[in-house]
């Protein structure tokens, strides 16, 4: 039985079931909500509809775009052959703020987690692989995150791609251990970038 | 010559039964004397928050909260040879804990652990003789963290890849990427297997010799102690001489061989998390075959070795947190350990008379979660 009346119970449901935000905060976040004035809810409201609506995967790398491909795809001046393969579309804002990477974006969209029961079939892969046979790729950069899942990811990535012939390498190591490519700073990730080892 | 490193002053605020306090501390060996449930062993387990971040009573930090309020705060002033530092805690009932160091904050224990180590011995240390490899195992693991930030790293990898193949193993799944996924995380459980195990075989040929020499000490006997490391995955006894690729292949044979076995259990069934430290008194295990009393000693010793062991890696002593260690030892076990204790900063309890060869540098007597003075 719920303590709460039913609608609040609802929307306390509802966050709980965001990635990261356990039963205390989801009753923090609802407890806010209903105190706030009510055309700042209604925006946030709209807000989620509208972003929904229109931010799109881009049909090339899954990047997050509002139309068909995203700016980097789009560019004609960027480096078709070489694709750098990241988890999530935040992590390219990571890398492009490191200025030295000129070339496409592949997001995997998570990376593999048995735990949470995510696979190669969980993620972007095939689609990888896809872009592979059809596009005049050469090297493929991976740079999932610097832990356990980031590196089995990689780890699997090279396995099944190095036997079409495609150069795979991985971010050079410097990079902060067990953490997320989201928060190493832009010098670092510069150098990963410029000493990437060969799988 | 070791560095000395002193917890010189120690405030707390709200931790456990402990309201306020603030505590100048000195060199040498401070004793707190008081009744049981007083705040004696409090006052170690504070200290200790400040150098690992966690209770080494294993306990949840909402715990160390006092009822009814949102944090505990502990600081300490730590002197470490000329440097004095300030550490700071805010231990949150619910949310994320504040670590400062020098009133920036800090994100990861890691930075802190060169600066301030505590080796501690507490009454339920016996379980590191008596209780299951488990106890074992942490009790390396946790020496070996505190060594070296990989080998923390690697314990924790090896940890998660332990969870997601056995995950894998469990999940029945179909998928055609399935087998190359467990080859992944086979290759994964080896590297992170093989550095840990390396790792814990190292530190054991240094551990051997001084826990010897503490248990021959403590129990003035000549009485023979030997240790094994016993995997149920080495074709051969390991002794630390093994580089990492023999390791490597050993563990990659052994998860080959037990490839249908571990798909019938759904379970990893071989690798350090199945390991255990053998340990002989006079050539019978000692979890099984030894005497309560030389079991408690052998379990003060171990404690002791690993306090020699990280003093003379580091080139800085630990601050030897002792908790009612007297109620484990007889009058003449009691003198031998007062004999041997390392020159660096000791914080000792006890509910009672202090043996008569025992001269403390500072006592303070606590009652009520207060110190009399
Ligand atoms: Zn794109």
């Amino acid at each position: 039985m719920s303590v709460y009346t039913e609608p609040l119970q609802a929307l306390i449901d509802e966050l709980n079931r965001l990635p990261g935000i356990g039963p205390k905060s989801a009753q923090r976040i609802a407890f806010h909500l209903l105190k706030i004035p009510k055309e700042d809810a209604a925006r946030l409201a709209e807000s989620i509809v509208v972003a929904k609506d229109r931010v799109h995967w881009c049909r090339v790398c899954f990047n997050v775009c509002d139309s068909d491909t995203c700016q980097f795809c789009a560019d004609d001046g960027r480096d078709g052959r070489v694709v750098c393969v990241v988890e999530e579309a935040r992590d390219i804002v990571a890398i492009e703020r490191s200025g030295a990477f000129k070339g496409r974006y592949h997001v995997l969209q998570g990376a593999i987690s048995p735990i949470e029961g995510i696979g190669p079939e969980q993620l972007r892969v095939r689609e990888l692989v896809k872009r592979l046979e059809d596009d005049a790729i050469t090297e493929l950069i991976l740079a999932t995150n610097p832990n356990v899942e980031g590196d089995a990811t990689a780890s699997y990535l090279a396995r099944l791609i190095k036997p079409i012939g495609v150069r795979v390498t991985r971010l050079a190591s410097g990079l902060p251990q067990g953490g997320d490519l989201e928060f190493a700073d832009e010098v670092t990730l510069g150098h990963a970038l410029e000493g990437r080892r060969e799988l | 010559m070791s560095v000395t490193v002193d917890v010189t002053r120690l405030w707390l605020d709200r931790f456990r039964g402990i309201a306020e306090l603030d505590l100048e501390l000195g060199h040498g060996l401070t004793v707190f004397v008081g009744a049981n449930g007083q705040g004696k062993t409090t006052l170690l387990e504070a200290v200790s928050w400040v150098a690992r971040c966690r209770s080494f009573r294993g306990v949840p930090d909402q715990v160390l909260v006092q009822a009814g309020h949102e944090q505990a705060v502990v600081r300490a002033e730590v002197r470490h040879d000329q440097r004095t530092m300030l550490f700071e805690a805010e231990i949150k009932s619910n949310g994320r804990n504040r670590v400062m160091l020098n009133k920036s904050a800090v994100s990861r224990r890691r930075d802190l652990q060169d600066l301030l180590r505590v080796s501690v011995f507490a009454p339920d240390d016996l379980e590191l003789v008596k209780g299951g490899p488990a106890f074992r195992r942490v009790y390396l693991d946790e020496l070996l963290g505190s060594l070296a930030a990989r080998y923390d790293a690697a314990a924790m990898d090896y940890e998660r890849i332990l969870k997601h193949r056995n995950a894998l193993l469990r999940s029945n799944s179909v998928d055609a990427s399935y087998a190359s996924t467990l080859e992944v995380f086979d290759e994964q459980l080896i590297n992170a297997g093989s550095e840990l195990v390396r790792g814990r075989l190292q530190l054991l040929g240094k551990l051997e010799g001084e826990l010897r020499e503490a248990y021959a000490s403590l129990a003035s006997t000549d009485t023979s102690v030997e240790c094994t490391y016993e995997s149920g995955w080495s074709t051969d006894a390991l002794d630390g001489s093994e580089d990492i690729e023999t390791l490597r292949s050993q563990l990659r044979e052994a998860l080959h061989r037990l490839r249908s076995k571990e798909r019938e259990r759904k379970l990893t069934l071989v690798g350090p998390h199945r390991d255990d430290l053998e340990i002989k008194l006079g050539g019978l295990g000692a979890r099984h075959y030894a005497s309560q009393g030389e079991q408690r000693t052998l379990a003060l010793s171990l404690r002791l070795a690993g306090h020699r062991v990280i003093t003379d890696l580091t080139g800085s002593t630990p601050v030897l947190l002792l908790d009612d260690v007297f109620s484990e030892l007889d009058e003449s076990r009691a003198a031998a350990l007062v004999e041997w204790l390392p020159h660096g900063q000791t914080f000792l309890t006890t509910t009672g008379v202090l043996p008569a060869s025992v001269t403390p540098e500072l006592t303070l007597r606590i009652e009520n979660g207060k110190v009399c003075q």
